[in-house]
């Protein structure tokens, strides 16, 4: 029944409405240098992402469509990665009033203020079959009540359910387990599925000298942050694990002449789990840009620290839950030629101050025509070597990456 | 008796001197009072070797008392399409930007302190699009008279009041009779020339002017950029509430 419901929106939008069709086909191409000798040197994905949208008077209809396949998934051996796949991100419906906004529907939010990670961003889970270093969000399905004041915005968001998150299988360099371990990707949750989560945001900027751009969220559900866990009779399957939270999270930009300074920062009061605790994280960064370097070009330089604490010592901690910026700085630079194709270099170090690790990267983008953009990286993790962090269940590494899409 | 022609010719001049302070302000006035504009813009970008790419955005103006807010969005490139550009000027205090990123769903704050930046790789900056108001800037003396295309025009000099502005001086050629700006030169923070734009095809909406065309040329790299509203229409009845940010992510 939904099926039908979904393919007859999709064909009434497509078909009989006057609506926007944009969207792009990427060919990503991945090489890895550095690796264990058992996993995949290489991977080509095709990937596809379709947007409608149509708008009359105050209703609004919008859907994502994503689908990617994955070149080893065709060769039909045992190097399955099980990375081919179609989903559907988003499909909403939003009636807009006076000062008002309804909207019904599956769709992806966007939180935060920093640049490397928005650890306030948790709406939407990300997905685990695609490049761990790229953000490819899952449509949650839900619906907001937005009332707008002078400056600002105040939320009320039920999300219905939570989602099933798939893993690729092993040989595909970014899984994480061994190949004797079988994720089972059934959630388990400490309530029902289906029991909503309840947000409430409010943001809105200052009208000072040096404007602040500022949001609270309060949140009562299931927490982004998940663990892993077996079940008795099934040792060697591993499931993602839910709970519940109250959690208070922020997230601020204040302007201060050419430097942005950015904060978010969140406190999860945990209900009752055996194995998760109380925890917080904070993030701070800056965030200055340079102007006029040879031609035009610009040049913004960034700094941003990472702070994760567990407070309760008999439960998991960081390393437990594959949290990776519990104590890292991230230094950064964004070179944009400022030239008719938006070519720009972006590139960083990410240290762990604590587990003594690092990754560094390398990012090159512009367009070629009007219609096709490359994308060029380079991404090299040195794990730590005394302690089992999450990149350290990947080893070294070092891969290349090669993006090239066409845009309509 | 020279002495009584020389001091007539004097007493006549002052009477009939205008200055650059006075020719700013009518030439602000002349384009004042449209109230709000929706309109249709193409940027068209030339390079040194003449290779020409052509840009798409559409664009909503709501006059201010003060200053104005705007609303730009982008049609092309496929890859920019749907981001959108919202701006609250300010006089004495910095502008209040934003830019919404349609593939993160991300509405990112800009510093508004880099007005000199280019604009979509074009050889316009942010402060070149943002609206003339005569208070941006400080003048002193007379216009002088000159010619133009067969035209009269006052040719006045000009100061950025704004230290973060990518300019030491303006030239601005304005007509004589309709105070309509025909051609400024931009001086670069070394004091030399750096781009000269042209400004063409006004359109009067009653008695209100808007500009059709503007040609930017950099003299220092030989990059041509050429500006054409393809579509306005004024005083459509937009308010505040059509500026809020809830429109980035409409």
């Amino acid at each position: 029944m939904i099926k039908a419901f979904v393919v007859f929106v999709f064909a009434y939008v497509i078909v009989i409405a006057d609506t926007q069709i944009s969207g792009h086909i990427d060919l990503d191409s991945q090489f890895y240098i550095s690796k264990p000798d058992t996993k995949h040197a290489n991977s080509f994905t095709l990937k596809q992402t379709l947007e409608l949208k149509y708008i009359k008077d105050d209703l609004s209809i919008f859907a994502k469509l994503y689908a990617q396949e994955a070149y080893k998934d065709f060769l039909r051996d045992a190097d399955d990665t099980k990375r081919t796949f179609i989903r559907l991100d988003e499909l909403f419906l939003r009636l807009d009033f006076e000062d008002d906004t309804l909207q019904i529907g599956k769709s992806i939010k966007y939180w935060g203020a920093l640049e490397l990670r928005n650890i306030v961003d948790v709406f939407n889970s990300n997905e685990l079959r695609d490049d761990m270093f790229k953000t490819n969000k899952l449509g949650a399905l839900n619906s907001s009540y937005t009332h707008y004041t002078q400056n600002g915005e105040l939320s009320l968001i039920i999300k219905v359910s939570e989602q099933d998150q798939k893993m690729a299988a092993y040989p595909y360099v970014y899984y994480f387990f061994t190949p004797t371990i079988n994720y089972n990707h059934n959630l388990l949750s400490s309530n029902k599925e289906y029991r909503p989560s309840l947000y409430l945001t409010y943001s809105s900027t200052t009208q000072s000298d040096y404007a602040l751009d500022y949001a609270f969220v309060y949140q009562n559900g299931y927490d982004s942050q998940r663990y892993f866990s077996s079940l008795a009779n099934k040792p060697s399957s591993y499931f993602q694990s839910a709970y519940l939270v109250n959690k208070f999270m922020t997230y601020n930009t204040l302007v201060v002449n050419a430097t942005l300074i950015k904060l978010e920062a969140l406190y999860a009061f945990v209900e009752k789990d055996v194995s998760v605790g109380d925890y917080s994280h904070l993030a701070l960064g800056i965030e200055h840009t340079l102007e006029d370097f040879d031609n035009g070009a610009s040049l913004g330089l960034i700094c941003e620290y990472y702070r994760y604490d567990t407070y309760e010592s008999d439960k998991y901690n960081d390393l437990q839950l594959f949290e990776t910026m519990q104590d890292d700085i991230f230094l950064g630079a964004r070179y944009t030629l400022n030239d008719a194709d938006d070519s720009s270099v972006v590139g960083g170090l990410i240290h762990d101050l604590e587990y003594n690790e690092q990754v560094y990267y390398l990012e090159y983008m512009s367009r070629v025509g009007d219609n096709f953009k490359i994308e060029l990286d380079y991404y090299y993790i040195e794990p730590s070597k005394n302690t089992r962090t999450a990149y350290s269940f990947l080893g070294r590494h070092q891969r290349i990456g090669l993006n090239l899409a066409y845009h309509f | 008796m020279l002495k009584i022609f020389t001091t007539a010719l004097v007493l006549t001049s002052s009477v009939f001197a205008i200055t650059n302070q006075e020719v700013a302000q009518k030439s602000d006035d002349a384009l004042s009072g449209f109230v709000d504009s929706v309109s249709v813009m193409e940027m068209k970008l030339i390079n040194a070797r003449g290779q020409e790419k052509i840009r798409q955005m559409s664009m909503k103006v709501l006059e201010g008392e003060e200053a104005d807010k705007s609303l730009m969005e982008f049609d092309t490139p496929a890859d920019v399409k749907g981001t959108k550009f919202l701006s609250y000027e300010h006089i004495n205090k910095d502008d209040d930007q934003w830019l919404y990123l349609p593939a993160l769903k991300r509405v990112k704050r800009i510093a508004s302190k880099n007005k000199s930046g280019a604009f979509m790789g074009s050889e316009f900056s942010y402060e070149d699009l943002s609206a003339f108001n005569v208070n941006k800037y400080t003048y002193t003396g007379d216009a002088k008279l000159g010619i133009l295309n067969d035209k009269e025009v006052y040719i006045g000099e000009s100061v950025p009041v704004s230290k973060y502005s990518g300019y030491t001086k303006l030239i601005s050629y304005i007509d004589k009779s309709s105070f309509l700006i025909q051609k400024i030169e931009y001086f670069d923070r070394k004091k030399k020339l750096l781009k000269t734009s042209y400004f063409e095809n006004y359109k009067k909406f009653a008695k209100i002017n808007r500009i059709g065309k503007i040609t930017m040329k950099n003299i220092q790299n030989d990059k041509i950029t050429i500006l054409t509203w393809t579509k306005e229409e004024v005083n459509t009845g937009l308010s505040d509430k059509n500026f809020h940010k809830r429109y980035l992510k409409k």
